[in-house]
């Protein structure tokens, strides 16, 4: 864990890091200009990246950056969902336009207060496996409210919004990208701030965080509401996307499965890893979809168990620490005593 | 009929019901008291286990309550393959997510392929004691939970009878109670981690057994069964066998009595009364609070 502060090399490299990760944030949402590219299938591969990133930095700031393993990722998902929805279809009238900020923007702060109400007392009872459980019948509690809802939330059936107004996916497109990007850059800030260091500390040790002082009560359940806000606004933004909202597409286990395992694999707890892991689950999800339709869980499933097999760490962890491992040993072969030694190993 | 006798018919059948949780959940805290993880992939084997029992009485016309005896051995095998396949190097690792993502492909998996080779259909067997009942303090019982309900206890007394008697039933509680210590003391745990899953999967299968005989089995159904037994787990105190089985009785009575009450809203009050006590009690309702130095 690199808890320590951060070296001039380092800082210059962040600095070339962050040019690079806007030149290749522009390449992407350039991408809708290239003729023919909004109708091709990789298009919404990209826009389905987006949302997976989005919600899998949500999980890794709760899980990888504060150690409280949620299992209610897809919970907020389908609360942001449904809040986009149900105001599109109760409170606005005609619907007669998709997409407004003000909506998505609405379904995460939804989501984030949730997040609060239901956070305080389970976090301040409940930590670890049994945190991981409760988080768990939290989602199947709000997937039955949300089946009991009534006319409101219309049941098993969902909510449907008007498709009319939609015509291409563009606009879906750049928010998601914004999202990722967004999330993505607000966890990169995290783990170099105070307020990272704090998280980071809960995660360590929660008892030695709380004698330096951290309060670490407000830490977790602040990180587990930040989550929840990007995960809500991932939900708003799929609900604009498939424009109909039901307990089963949107308070499935999956989106909460889906995102852990892309943490999991890129390597939680580290800035890029989640949209690594977007990227590669997605395009295995989507290539099981086009070749072994029906088939496409079996695939998924195997690759799970083989990356949990021989990867358990992630990608980027296991570049880490050969990384780390190739410095030491240069710091070694650069030592005063071992000048005179001719192979550094 | 009076409402009341009604009532009382429904709570009986759910703590007949209610057992078969408690089975699973038996299953459950065995492997999270060794390994420490939570076995996500119980309720997919569970509904394996009731299909290897659905068609051996289909194709062979194999009794479900024999079956029983025939599927114990089997599930004991794969439960041991299982573990040294898939679980072994995961088990050792300080990280749970592997563990836990490891579980939840394994259910993907197994839900997919049934489904492909099996076709999402719900299944049943039906015997010719299928539907019959007997009249017993003036209620109508079941045959078939009934004989549920005593398959449950059975298994129950089976597994406390084997961790407080035999010498590897020994070992299996000195692991979960403290591993490092166990290993010092020369007690393998790869070894004892591979028994308590193996009997959890062979409870699995137990469980799936008796279920087809009761009720109808399809693809899906795991997942529900896997939170229903950790909601019975979690009632009962983890790593408590008679305590699961409890906990998996009440669970029933709790979903009964609200279907009775509140009709639609039994899992809500399931996963209400889970979160209430997870909370409250997080060392279940049935254990009297000892601190452990």
């Amino acid at each position: 864990m690199n808890l320590q502060g951060h070296t001039p090399g380092q800082r210059q490299g962040t600095s070339r890091g962050l040019v690079i990760a806007a030149l290749v944030t522009l390449a992407f949402a350039l991408v809708p200009f290239v003729p023919g590219a909004p109708d091709h299938y990789l298009f919404f591969y990209l826009f389905m990246v987006f949302v997976y990133a989005t919600v899998a930095q949500s999980w890794n700031v709760v899980a990888g950056y504060t150690g409280q393993i949620s299992l209610a990722q897809h919970a907020f998902f389908g609360v942001g969902g449904y809040t986009t929805a149900l105001l599109a279809t109760h409170f606005l009238e005609d619907g007669g336009f998709y997409f407004n900020p003000l909506l998505l923007l609405a379904s995460g702060l939804v989501a984030a207060l949730f997040a609060v109400a239901i956070g305080i007392p389970l976090l301040s009872k409940l930590a670890g496996d049994y945190f991981a459980l409760g988080t768990l019948g939290l989602g199947e509690i709000v997937r039955v409210l949300l089946i009991k809802g009534g006319s409101f939330t219309g049941g098993s059936a969902g909510v449907s919004m008007s498709p009319e107004p939609f015509e291409t996916l563009m606009p879906h497109y750049w928010v998601g990208l914004l999202l990722a990007a967004g999330s993505t850059l607000a966890v990169w800030w995290l783990a170099r701030s105070r307020a990272g260091l704090a998280l980071m500390a809960v995660r360590e040790d929660p008892i030695a965080a709380a004698a330096s002082g951290v309060p670490v009560l407000r830490v977790k359940v602040g990180a587990f509401a930040a989550g929840a806000f990007v995960a809500g606004l991932a939900g708003g933004l799929y609900a604009f996307y498939v424009f109909a909202v039901s307990p089963g597409g949107f308070l499935n286990l999956s989106w909460t499965l889906y995102p852990i395992l892309m943490c999991v694999m890129g390597g939680s707890g580290t800035v890029l890893g989640p949209v690594l892991g977007a990227f590669v689950m997605t395009a295995v999800f989507s290539a099981g979809n086009v070749y072994f339709p029906g088939a496409h869980p079996i695939v998924s499933g195997a690759l799970i168990i083989l990356v949990m097999l021989f990867m358990p760490s992630g990608i980027l962890r296991v570049r880490e620490g050969r990384a780390r491992a190739r410095k030491t040993v240069q710091q070694v072969g650069k030592g005063p005593q071992a000048s005179s030694a001719t192979t550094p190993r | 009929m009076s409402g009341l006798a009604i009532l009382a018919e429904l709570l009986v059948n759910g703590v007949l019901f209610g057992a078969m949780y408690g089975v699973a959940a038996i299953g459950l805290s065995l492997i999270f008291g060794t390994m420490g993880i939570i076995f996500l992939a119980q309720g997919a084997m569970i509904v394996l286990g009731g299909y290897a029992a659905y068609w051996a009485f289909r194709l062979l016309g194999v009794d479900p309550y024999v079956m029983l005896f025939l599927l114990l051995p089997g599930s004991l095998l794969v439960g041991s393959a299982m573990y040294q396949l898939l679980f072994r190097r995961a088990a050792a690792m300080q990280d749970k997510n592997t563990s836990l993502l490891i579980a939840v492909g394994l259910s993907f998996m197994l839900e997919s392929v049934m489904s492909l080779a099996w076709t999402p259909d719900p299944r049943s067997i039906t015997t010719g004691y299928s539907s019959g009942s007997f009249q017993f303090l003036g209620m109508n019982w079941s045959i078939t939970r009934t004989a549920g309900f005593f398959v449950a206890l059975v298994a129950t007394i089976g597994v406390t009878q084997f961790l407080r008697r035999t010498m590897i039933g020994k070992a299996v509680r000195a692991t979960s109670e403290d591993m490092t210590s166990a290993a010092l003391v020369g007690i393998p745990p790869h070894r004892v981690n591979m028994i308590a899953f193996a009997i959890g999967i062979a409870l699995a299968g137990i469980a799936g057994c008796t279920l087809a005989a009761t009720y109808t089995i399809d693809p899906y159904f795991g997942f529900l069964l896997s939170l229903k037994a950790l909601i019975a787990l979690a009632l009962g105190g983890l790593g408590h066998v008679g305590g699961a089985l409890a906990g998996g009785i009440l669970l029933g009575l709790i979903e009964s009595g609200s279907s009775y009450l509140l009709p639609g809203w039994g899992d809500a009050v399931g996963y209400a009364v889970f979160l209430l006590v997870l909370m409250f009690r997080p060392q279940g309702l049935f254990v009297r609070t000892v601190t452990k130095t």
